[in-house]
């Protein structure tokens, strides 16, 4: 028994103790159809002999990013989709748990031309107006949209300098320089060719466990007036040409810079440190070593409080693959350890997204996690890829040599898993219950507060199918969520380090743009606290590196704080 | 008659002189408990070109490279510490096509391979390690060969329909070792006939395969736990039996040790 299995079987004893009795049942209703968000979402077709082996590789495109774009107080929420000349939606959040799609109103609608496709949004203020813009990301060049207030967007990409053509699945925005404005780091799934107007077939993964014919990443950096240039070399990540699929950002060793994770397809995942000269180090081999899975989802929290993020990835653990995915727990020394398997979330089929979230308000973040690749007819695709895979010589590159998928199934009809969190030291699949164990094919996770009434919202997009709205309605614990605008710091605060402590328990949260593949959730910060009617001690580390105190606060309130320690106000709301 | 002494001294030293296939085995053994890594696969690599058909030297030189592989990169090792057995394997085989325990030997140091790859290419060394299995079987027929490629059919997932084959390799096994000499370690063609059956869906032939394999060999503790067991609790048990992320041992001494 290692000393780390010996510390969760008896940490898991009193954690059991504690939780067995005293929690209250999570739940979800699914509330898809009444919200108005029953849209189906539809993959890219591409043409040629091939082009559904070129569809399968690119089944991504179903996102969500929540956003409050007309400082309403209630977040609405950005869909994608991805065949050509569909609309992305823009979901006004009515405040009635109804939304209306204002998407061509506002001017969001488009972006799947016919040689673009859209895949992943991301709201964040890039000029630090106050209100939220709109980056759209495609299999193309990305899309950014000015929000002119009056619920307009006007397109500014054009002046914006990002004007490279890349395959890009995943996006975030983060101040990696903490000058006070609002970086993009671009995930690139393909390698920057057009998929649609193929020149080549050689673009598929030339290894199966270790490719390296990716797109990496790109990382730009912002220079105000609305211009970006492109920083990834000087940066330090010219080097990474892995299959990117998605990015997390977070100060991972607490010494205010933020740090980044990759998790890739294929291949090796890589975590690079912040050196906070507007470079960063590739800290891969000591800090997790080189893996061979197929890295699909990046998100961050402080799953047992500790003060330190811990990292959550998911990977593809399927009857005929077993790679587990990875519960990085951070070891306090720029190293990580995963404990996964010991902690339960191990397994989680085709794994996609996957986000924490305090669902039961008991102060120790849960995990919801989508899968499914493909759910189609009754026959398999996977013995199709078996002598793909074992003849000699076979070029896996080669989009020509891989079998047609027609109407099988591959990974489909999975069912969603959610894990309840046991006092940090285990969790427990709970989905079935908790009425989230849907079985689409699903891809990223939105998740906000969407009628602030203190319990979180789930938005599940679905590749090729409707989404999933699941409303919270757990009757749990107190609560407390603070909004946060940056002065000196970027005004989104992304990259704020909130530590609070309240009753017995101290937990950090820090605001991300956007990690999480396909889903942007809520910038609020959100904290269950258990039995606790208040908050104690309030420290918030802004990424200038100014640091308020605040509280004692009261429970169950929204906390709009601003960069000085002013607080705007506290608004009481419904739960 | 008497023989001209420098005569008899040839022909004591030749009766006594073991081979020197022999001798660089037990030197690479000597090398290897000093952790001499390199050397002592040297030395086993001269004893398999002196008689590449030998299981014994074969399973050993496995073994040493497995070591060297644990004990200088921890865990599972990394994936290159194999590239020098499976190299020298391929190159025996090349020199010596008729020796069917070398082809045995090279399958199995693919299989050693395993742990330390991605889960794609754990696929293609199984596959790998099969056709190998299979050539050693198809050149010798014998019980460790088809023995060997009976579990290892077992180890694919369900989907790719390969444990049938699996049992009648192990069918085969069960007959070839009923023939002769009982062996202590023919409990685990019943272990492995059974665990057959189970992935093939036939329930009620894999529990009568088991008793079947407890009445010969009573103490075999893996037979009696599949017996004890039922429903989700056999499924875990076998599973785990037969997880690819988990190290097959694949070290032969019983072969030889077992009287």
């Amino acid at each position: 028994m290692t000393i780390w299995t010996k510390r969760i079987v008896v940490a898991s004893a009193f954690g059991w103790l504690a939780w067995s009795g005293v929690k209250a049942k999570i739940q979800f209703a699914d509330v898809t159809q009444n919200a108005g968000l029953a849209r189906a979402h539809r993959t890219r077709r591409y043409p040629g002999p091939k082009g559904d082996v070129l569809r399968m590789f690119t089944s991504g495109g179903a996102a969500a990013a929540a956003g409050d774009y007309d400082g309403d107080g209630l977040e609405d929420v950005f869909v994608t989709d991805s065949d050509t000349a569909l609309p992305n939606h823009l979901y006004h959040n009515n405040g009635n748990f109804t939304f209306t799609d204002v998407a061509e109103q506002a001017g969001v609608a488009g972006g799947n031309d016919p040689l673009s496709i859209v895949a992943d949004a991301l709201w964040f203020d890039y000029d630090n107006d106050g209100r939220q813009d709109l980056l759209v990301a495609r299999f193309g060049t990305p899309i950014l949209y000015h929000n002119e207030g009056g619920g307009k967007f006007r397109n500014v990409s054009a002046s914006s300098g990002l004007n490279k053509f890349g395959n890009t699945i995943a996006v975030i925005a983060f101040d990696y320089d903490n000058d006070g404005r609002l970086d993009l780091m671009f995930g690139n799934y393909f390698k920057p060719v057009n998929l649609i107007e193929l020149k080549t077939p050689h673009v598929l993964p030339n290894d199966l466990d270790n490719a390296v014919n990716g797109g990496g990443v790109t990382l730009w950096r912002n220079l105000g007036g609305g211009r970006f240039v492109e920083v990834t070399e000087i940066a330090g990540f010219g080097k990474h040409t892995g299959w990117t699929l998605d990015i997390g950002h977070a100060d991972l060793n607490n010494d205010g810079w933020q740090d980044v994770y990759l998790a890739c397809d294929y291949g090796t995942d890589r975590i690079f440190f912040n050196n906070g000269d507007g470079t960063f180090r590739d800290a891969t081999e000591q800090s997790i070593g080189f893996d061979t899975r197929k890295g699909m989802n990046v998100d961050i929290a402080d799953y047992d409080n500790d003060g330190w993020l811990d990292i959550y990835v998911t990977n593809i653990t399927d009857e005929y693959m077993k790679e587990c995915n990875m519960l990085w727990h951070n070891n306090h020394d720029g190293s990580f350890t995963d404990i996964s398997k010991e902690t339960n979330t191990c397994a989680t089929l085709w794994g996609w997204a996957a986000k924490f979230g305090d669902f039961d308000n008991d102060g120790w973040p849960d995990l919801f996690v989508v899968n499914g690749l493909r759910s189609a007819g009754k026959e398999n695709y996977i013995p199709l890829l078996l002598p793909l895979i074992t003849s000699p010589g076979v070029d896996f590159t080669d989009v020509r040599n891989w079998p047609d998928i027609g109407e099988r199934t591959w990974s489909g009809y999975q069912k969603k898993k959610l894990f309840r969190n046991v006092a940090g030291h285990d969790f427990v699949e709970i989905s079935a219950g908790a009425g989230v164990d849907n079985d689409k094919d699903g891809r990223g996770i939105a998740m906000a507060d969407f009628d602030n009434d203190g319990r979180l919202d789930l938005l599940q997009t679905n590749a090729d199918q409707q989404p999933i709205f699941y409303r919270g309605l757990t009757a749990g614990g107190s609560w407390v969520q603070f909004q946060l605008t940056g002065t000196a710091s970027n005004r989104d605060a992304i990259g704020a380090r909130i530590r609070i402590r309240a009753g017995k328990l101290t937990q950090i949260r820090e605001v991300d743009g956007g990690n999480g593949y396909a889903g942007q959730s809520m910038k609020r910060a959100h904290f269950g606290l258990g039995a606790a009617d208040m908050v104690d001690e309030v420290e918030i580390r802004w990424p200038s590196g100014r640091v308020d105190k605040l509280g004692p606060l009261p429970a169950n309130r929204l906390h709009r704080i601003v960069e000085g320690g002013k607080t705007l106000s506290a608004n009481s709301t419904k739960g | 008659m008497r023989l001209p002494i420098v005569v008899l001294l040839m022909v004591l030293s030749g009766v006594a002189a073991a081979p020197p296939s022999e001798t660089a085995y037990h030197d690479g053994i000597r090398e290897l408990s000093a952790r001499n890594w390199d050397r002592a696969l040297e030395l086993f690599e001269v004893a398999l070109q002196a008689e590449p058909d030998n299981i014994r030297y074969g399973s050993e030189y496995r073994q040493a490279a497995l070591l060297r592989a644990k004990t200088l990169h921890g865990r599972e090792g990394k994936p290159e510490d194999f590239d020098r057995t499976l190299k020298f394997f391929e190159q025996l085989t090349a020199k010596s096509p008729g020796a069917a325990n070398a082809y045995l030997n090279q399958g199995f140091a693919y299989v050693d391979k395993i742990p330390a790859a991605g889960a794609i290419t754990q696929v293609i060394l199984a596959n790998t390690a099969l056709g190998h299995f299979t050539k050693s079987v198809q050149l010798r027929p014998s019980w460790i060969g088809y023995y060997t490629r009976g579990v290892s059919y077992l180890f694919w997932p369900k989907i790719f329909g390969r444990a049938k084959l699996g049992v009648e390799d192990l069918k085969t096994a069960l007959k070839i070792q009923q023939e002769g000499p009982r062996k202590p370690y023919y409990s685990r063609t019943w272990v492995a006939l059974g665990d057959g059956y189970w992935k093939t869906d036939d329930l009620d032939m894999a529990r009568a395969a088991w008793t079947e394999g407890l009445k010969e060999f009573p103490d075999c503790k893996p037979l009696e736990e599949r017996l004890a067991k039922q429903g989700d609790d056999l499924k875990s048990l076998i599973e785990d039996a037969l997880d690819p992320n988990k190290r097959v041992d694949t070290n032969l001494k019983d072969l030889w040790v077992t009287p």
